[in-house]
């Protein structure tokens, strides 16, 4: 059979793999801000994620979670998805790890996003405390996914933690900038060849998921450019078009940069139809 | 300490932030269910520790901090 024929132009045969799970979709799809748990429902549809991210928070007196957690469980029971709990607004290496015992009794699953943030302003990871949390929650039998920055040492003191994977901002979240330095993550991927590294965090278009599936990364993780779209489910399929497109072209082998023109069409000597007339 | 807390009847806890009192013996587990909390549907801590499912026959104890987690949509 043709290896990119088909409506997933070969994904379901190029699985990534975390902790010995194979999955077949790249895009990892956030839950936040969708107009209402339906069109959440509809999102992960489209997009095809089998990871889906969600938090935990204090429960306030008479607050509910608007039933979105069953919604979506039925969605993602249809294509295989699994949740992957996040440590958001954790801003210690402690507060993370409790968050995180939580979130695995809670959610029944030990992969874990990890996010220990630094700077309230932008929300970027704290790499000291990033790493702390990392290496406690390894020994505590969690799958990590640390939420990190691109500075390629953080993510190599990460992988000696322990890190399942590796999830490098693309931009700040929520940001919708794209992938404000190509150069960090492209040295990223070259100098850690073997890592699982997902780009998380401030893609805003779907030419920014294909940009990073093309460079090499193995998934994205998104949120707000699907849930803040008009139409976050047509969002969400357009975002997997790009992922699967990046993906893709990086198997196929994405040509190198030149810096002058190197003529296409093979001619010899002069135009053929230019010249003095008979 | 509180008046209440002279009773020995009873003793307040710090409940998401807000003083709770309940009886004096109270488990974690007799809060949540009192509260009418599934148990699965929460995730509990006290005084910033995580307090699992299956060791919430703790006694509280006055002035415990006890918070309670549950889902919510993320990124």
């Amino acid at each position: 059979m043709d290896p990119v024929a088909g409506t997933d132009c070969g994904m379901s045969s190029d699985p990534w793999q975390v902790d010995g799970v194979s999955l077949h979709s790249r895009f990892l799809l956030g839950t936040a801000g969708y107009p209402s748990p339906q069109v959440l429902a509809r999102a992960i549809r489209a997009s095809g994620t089998q990871l889906v991210t969600v938090g935990l928070r204090r429960r306030l007196a008479a607050a509910g979670d608007n039933g979105f957690l069953q919604i979506i469980r039925q969605a993602m029971a249809e294509q295989g998805a699994r949740l992957l709990p996040n440590t958001a607004g954790c801003t210690t290496a402690r507060e993370a790890v409790e968050l995180a015992h939580m979130a695995r009794e809670l959610y029944d699953t030990a992969w874990l996003k990890l996010e220990v943030v630094g700077d309230e302003y932008t929300l970027q990871p704290d790499p000291q405390e990033l790493v702390v949390a990392a290496r406690q929650l390894v020994k505590d039998g969690f799958v990590v996914f640390p939420y990190c920055t691109d500075d390629l040492v953080t993510c190599k003191r990460l992988l000696d933690a322990g890190c399942a994977v590796l999830m490098p901002w693309g931009a700040p979240i929520g940001s919708g900038q794209g992938l404000i330095n190509p150069f960090a993550l492209r040295l990223l991927r070259e100098r850690l060849p073997d890592a699982v590294l997902v780009i998380d965090a401030g893609i805003g278009a779907p030419s920014d998921a294909a940009l990073a599936l093309e460079m090499g990364y193995d998934a994205i993780l998104l949120n707000s450019a699907v849930s803040q779209a008009a139409d976050p489910a047509r969002m969400a399929a357009a975002f997997k078009a790009g992922v699967v497109a990046g993906r893709t072209a990086y198997r196929a082998g994405v040509m190198a940069r030149q810096d002058f023109a190197v003529a296409t069409t093979p001619v010899t000597g002069d135009p053929l139809l230019i010249g003095e007339a008979p | 300490m509180s008046s209440k807390d002279r009773d020995a009847s009873t003793i307040t806890v710090q409940l998401d932030g807000q003083p709770h009192e309940v009886r004096a013996g109270t488990t974690l587990a007799q809060l949540v269910h009192a509260l009418g909390h599934e148990p699965q549907a929460i995730s509990t801590a006290v005084n910033g520790s995580f307090v699992a499912r299956s060791a919430r026959d703790r006694v509280l104890g006055s002035n415990d901090v006890v918070l309670f987690f549950q889902p919510v949509v993320g990124g």
